[in-house]
């Protein structure tokens, strides 16, 4: 076990002072670093949408293929597990925490606490908001967001429903379908601006706000739920040996999550006491 | 809009409740009604029926798609209930308008038989609405059904189109028996 990672939810984190400052201290660092270092926030984020376009979303037919597939959530899997590795190294404490946007917590407050105030022990908080390089003619600048209503977020019964689909084309399209909804609630419209909205409402952004990686951590885990019902290897065969660029796997690779090196926690309670001297 | 298809599907026996997202006052876009469709190729005994949309774009804002059937006049006012017509709603996670220079965004198909990539991102994709109980609704009261989608914007850039926001090639209605 000393090897595996327990990823926790944002809510057993804030209760964690230890790991919360470990994941700050992370983001922190990866946010500080120049946008051409390949370790950074900018560079990382800028796999998904600006400037790269690698991520998957939808069904999408390939040299050969008679059919689409849809490699949305082996595609995102793996880009975590690639985004957790830069994130332990810059802090090896630090692990991703999922936002159960279902939890009573969200249904009255919305996004978390921890990644909705500004300022963290005096500082700019690097949950809050995330570095966005220059895009056409507007210049650097931080993440935004204006999220909706916390009633309108999906429900533990809406969750449920999914767990119980037996086809992984069916789970995988209506599970996108509630991601597509949080990209679309906590990005929301200014206000002040009816043009403009917040960065996790659009596919060219989103990764930069550090509410992004705690979402996808969501989707993840629940398809890790869906698979210790359904199974691990419930996915469509001409599925397995699709690429997953530019992580260097097949889909195939990133079936089982333990073979990844991490594991969901529902709780977490860690007593320690020394050893001998 | 496509004829009424029908096929079996045992993989599909289990009914997924729609997300019912209040509307929030955001942008509505311009609303869309379909000719009237025919239902007589379904046979009521169906254990699941959905609302498939393809061809649908996402290169702009991201919106919630709230279908409603034989009710031409649903707005985003219209309380999401059954005896409204309320069939579910589907959500597109926009690309936000294009971000790249001249042609970047620019769909070009079919894909060449010598390209290695997949197909471009922004391909346009399909939606299901699972719509079960409207659509046995719809088959109680009548042999056809009209199909109504009010396009809400939840977020987007000030590259989108805010009023043009759903296009889509065809809705098909398929009975699972």
């Amino acid at each position: 076990m000393a090897n595996l990672t327990l990823r926790p939810s944002i809510e057993s984190l804030e209760l964690a002072p230890d790991q919360l400052q470990a994941l700050r201290d992370s983001y922190g660092k990866m946010q500080a670093l120049r946008g051409d270092d390949n370790r950074s926030w900018v560079h990382q984020a800028g796999l998904h949408g600006f400037p790269q376009w690698m991520c998957w979303h939808h069904g999408r037919i390939g040299q050969g293929d008679p059919l689409p597939y849809n490699l949305f959530l082996p595609w995102h899997r793996a880009y975590l597990l690639y985004w957790e590795n830069f994130m332990k190294d810059q802090n090896g404490q630090a692990v991703l925490p999922w936002w159960d946007w279902t939890s009573d917590t969200s249904h009255n407050i919305g996004v978390p606490a921890s990644f909705s105030q500004p300022q963290a022990d005096g500082q700019p908080s690097p949950l809050f908001s995330g570095p966005v390089p220059a895009l056409l003619s507007d210049p650097p600048r931080q993440t935004t967001r204006f999220p909706g209503s916390p009633d309108q977020l999906p429900t533990p019964d809406q969750v449920e429903n999914l767990l119980a689909l037996t086809s992984f084309v069916d789970f995988t399209a209506q599970l996108e379908d509630i991601h597509d909804f949080i990209h679309g609630w906590t990005g929301g419209m200014d206000p002040n601006n009816p043009d403009q909205g917040g960065d996790m409402g659009n596919v060219g952004t989103a990764a930069y706000d550090p509410i992004f990686w705690s979402h996808h951590c969501m989707i993840d885990r629940i398809w890790y739920l869906w698979q210790l019902r359904q199974g691990v290897n419930n996915i469509p065969d001409d599925y397995t040996d699709k690429a997953l660029a530019p992580f260097g796997q097949v889909v195939n690779d990133v079936l089982d999550i333990n073979r990844l090196g991490y594991e969901y926690v529902a709780s977490q309670q860690v007593l320690t006491t020394a050893g001998p001297a | 809009m496509t004829a009424v298809k029908k096929r079996t599907a045992s993989a599909a026996k289990k009914s997924a409740k729609q997300s019912k997202v209040a509307a929030p006052a955001y942008r509505v876009a311009e609303k869309y009604s379909s000719t009237s469709l025919s239902l007589e190729g379904i046979r009521k005994g169906f254990t699941r029926a959905d609302l498939r949309f393809d061809g649908v774009d996402h290169s702009q804002t991201t919106y919630e798609a709230r279908v409603f059937l034989n009710n031409t006049n649903a707005s985003d006012k219209t309380p999401t209930t059954l005896d409204q017509g309320f069939a579910g709603s589907f959500h597109i996670f926009g690309h936000g308008g294009c971000l790249g220079d001249v042609g970047h965004c620019e769909v070009r198909g079919p894909r060449r038989p010598f390209d290695p990539r997949p197909e471009h991102p922004l391909t346009p994709v399909s939606k299901i609405v699972v719509a079960t109980d409207a659509i046995r609704r719809a088959l109680d009261k009548g042999t056809t059904v009209t199909v109504t989608v009010i396009p809400i914007v939840l977020s987007g850039t000030k590259l989108c189109d805010y009023e043009k926001v759903l296009k889509f090639e065809k809705v098909s209605v398929i009975a699972y028996q």
